[in-house]
């Protein structure tokens, strides 16, 4: 059963279940009145009553699984976050000052708590929680992982106050995305924004405030950084010959953080739905992420892979299972290592070349339960084999995945194309040779 | 020896813009997909040069085109619907370019103002000129402009596909070129065929 502590002390708290305990209560809640601050004191007079209590730091429940649960409320913070308006019981509708605290109460953990606490805040904020229902991070927590955040993890329900999350100093997201912050927080976004230009995206303005998705997911970041940078086509486009389909087959950063490990991202979708479809069942290579190949696991190889969409695509199901490529860099952190344009990539030569770093790692990717990509590891060969032509017809750069059996071809049609009208002039000229020389020999006999 | 003129001007500057439009092509085809290996000019600059040339020799097709499509001459490319005087031919051309030509056979096929191709030469025009460049003037309009076409690109199995027909049309044309550029030099001279696609006139044997 969870207790309740004071100051390290444990204690039932029976004032609430006599008469007795309402006259100590209020004594108790006129000193603790006392002691909050002017802003506390803005607070209800219930509100306070509640402050009684857990305004007084060091108060906490021992949960039954060992975990101890802070019931600390700092009264100023309280009263200074928007929810102060809507008091204590604007949330907690459930305690009942006659049965508070409980004998029993049915806290188990604290992240059962939070769960079901979380509720709560469809009350009040129907959108955003329908928005947040939507989210990867809501996907995580139905599948039961334990710190996947729930509304209460980004906005503390006592302390929030506007804004919060739109501030590099207090944003949210870096309180589990921390190395990832560290690399925004270096890049052109957020030296901008740390600059004070609130025009420079935070995290929510790529990701989602609520409804997080992952940037990656779908047609990628391409729409993400389209939605502020709405010339980039435009000025690309004055440059770079087929900028469009630069954009639909090479994620933003694969250029613009040009220090980065590249890697070709080979998405298996459905043509019909026109989304990434889960990891097919029964095939072994999409038994467990092997993530970058190794000599031990090499990955898909080309032909397995064509048998793999052959047979995918004969099982009667609607639409085509077909793959969509994009040149992707390989972490989340490289992903928001973003640099100035000046600094991106410019030069063709780096992917349009034989032996191009950029296609010499090749990852399948499916969708996870999660939304979140899953990614096998596929040879890099299937990017200039003869097999994967058909397989992976989308994704070709001109130079840098070229098909080998090509060259072969172009080297034998040039060979020849030299060897015939040489060898037919050698033999026009040994045959001449020998046609003059005949009758003279005739003669000599 | 009789001069009869078998290249009308119109025939003979389209020839030699296709000639040096095709070499280019071929040019900048190499050095687009082969960077690192061959590095005459930026990557750029070679699909730049390649699409404008392409064009021109897109527009120079249809020079040919008309021509032949409004006037006679449209005749030396009419098919010999024999099939089997066709086939006859065909192997005694084959024949004398195999055997015949080392041991001083004359020619067997006569050239005249309407039949000026021998039967291969026939048959490689058609193909190269009704079939191959067509081909690679439609997948080389799609790979300028992958976003415009991108409805036909993936109607024929995506970029890599259109990519590797285009490219394997370009290798048979690389073949193409440097026999066709030795087949000409097999006149009575090496340089009379040369000649007579600048002149128009070729010197024939009487009778």
């Amino acid at each position: 059963m969870a207790k309740l502590t004071l100051g390290g002390r444990t204690e039932r708290r029976p004032f609430a279940t006599s008469a007795n305990g309402w006259a100590i209560a209020a004594i108790v809640l006129a000193l603790a009145g006392m002691a909050v601050s002017a802003s506390a004191g803005s607070l209800s007079e219930a509100d306070q009553q509640c402050l009684g209590c857990h305004g007084s730091p060091g108060i906490e429940k021992h949960l039954a699984n060992g975990e101890t649960l802070s019931l600390h409320i700092p009264g100023n913070t309280f009263a200074q976050s928007v929810h102060g308006v809507i008091g204590c019981t604007g949330c907690h509708t459930d305690i009942n000052l006659a049965s508070h605290p409980p004998v029993k109460n049915p806290v188990s953990t604290k992240r059962k708590f939070s769960v079901a606490m979380v509720q709560v805040c469809r009350n009040c904020h129907s959108e955003q929680f329908g928005q947040w229902e939507q989210s990867v991070h809501a996907a995580l927590v139905n599948e039961g992982n334990s710190v996947a955040p729930l509304c209460t993890s980004c906005h503390s329900p006592h302390a929030v106050i506007k804004g919060a999350a739109e501030d590099m100093d207090t944003v949210p997201c870096k309180t589990c995305h921390g190395d990832i912050f560290t690399s925004y927080a270096a890049s052109v976004h957020g030296v901008l924004r740390s600059g004070g230009l609130t025009a420079a995206p935070l995290c929510f303005n790529c990701h989602g405030a609520h409804d997080v998705s992952v940037a990656s997911a779908g047609v990628g970041r391409r729409d993400v950084c389209l939605g502020c940078h709405t010339e980039a086509l435009a000025s690309h486009s004055t440059w770079l010959p087929n900028a469009q389909s630069h954009f639909n087959a090479v994620s933003c950063p694969a250029c613009h953080t040009p220090q980065a490990q590249r890697v070709v991202d080979l998405i298996l979708y459905n043509s019909a739905t026109q989304k990434e479809i889960p990891g097919p069942a029964g095939i072994p290579e999409f038994e467990s992420p092997t993530g970058s190949p190794t000599a031990a696991r090499p990955g898909l190889d080309p032909t397995t892979l064509m048998t793999l969409l052959r047979t995918l695509n004969s099982q009667g199901v609607e639409g085509k299972t077909s793959i969509r490529g994009r040149l992707e860099v390989r972490t989340g952190l490289e992903d928001h290592e973003l640099t100035v344009a000046s600094k991106a990539i410019s030069d063709c030569n780096t992917c349009h070349r034989e032996g191009a770093a950029a296609f010499q790692s090749v990852e399948i990717s499916v969708a996870g339960p999660t939304g979140m990509p899953i990614r096998y590891g596929a040879s890099k060969e299937v990017l200039s084999s003869a097999f994967s032509i058909e397989s992976i017809g989308g994704f070709y750069a001109i130079g840098g995945t070229r098909i080998t059996f090509l060259d072969v071809l172009f080297v034998l049609a040039l060979l020849g194309g030299i060897a015939l009208p040489l060898g037919h002039l050698t033999l026009r000229w040994v045959f001449k040779r020998y046609l003059n020389r005949k009758p003279h020999q005739q003669r000599k006999r | 020896m009789v001069r009869i003129y078998v290249h009308p001007l119109p025939v003979r500057i389209w020839h030699w813009i296709n000639a040096a439009a095709c070499v280019m092509l071929v040019l900048t085809g190499v050095q687009i997909r082969y960077v690192g290996l061959i590095n005459l000019v930026s990557f750029r600059i070679a699909v730049a040069a390649h699409n404008w040339i392409g064009f021109v020799l897109i527009a120079n097709f249809f020079v040919w085109f008309f021509f032949y499509l409004f006037s006679d001459k449209i005749k030396v490319y009419h098919p010999e619907l024999n099939a089997v005087k066709h086939f006859h031919a065909t192997v005694r051309q084959l024949i004398y370019y195999g055997y015949g030509i080392f041991k001083g056979d004359p020619n067997p096929h006569h050239v005249s103002v309407y039949r000026k191709f021998n039967p291969l030469q026939s048959m490689t025009y058609q193909v190269v000129m009704l079939l191959l460049l067509p081909i690679q003037f439609v997948t080389g309009i799609l790979l300028w402009d992958l976003t415009r076409f991108s409805g036909m690109v993936a109607f024929f199995g995506g970029v890599r596909v259109v990519d590797t027909v285009h490219v394997l049309i370009f290798i048979c044309f690389v073949f193409y070129i440097l026999v066709h550029a030795y087949l000409g030099t097999l006149g009575r001279t090496p340089l009379d065929y040369f000649k007579a696609m600048f002149t128009g006139y070729e010197d024939i044997e009487e009778g």
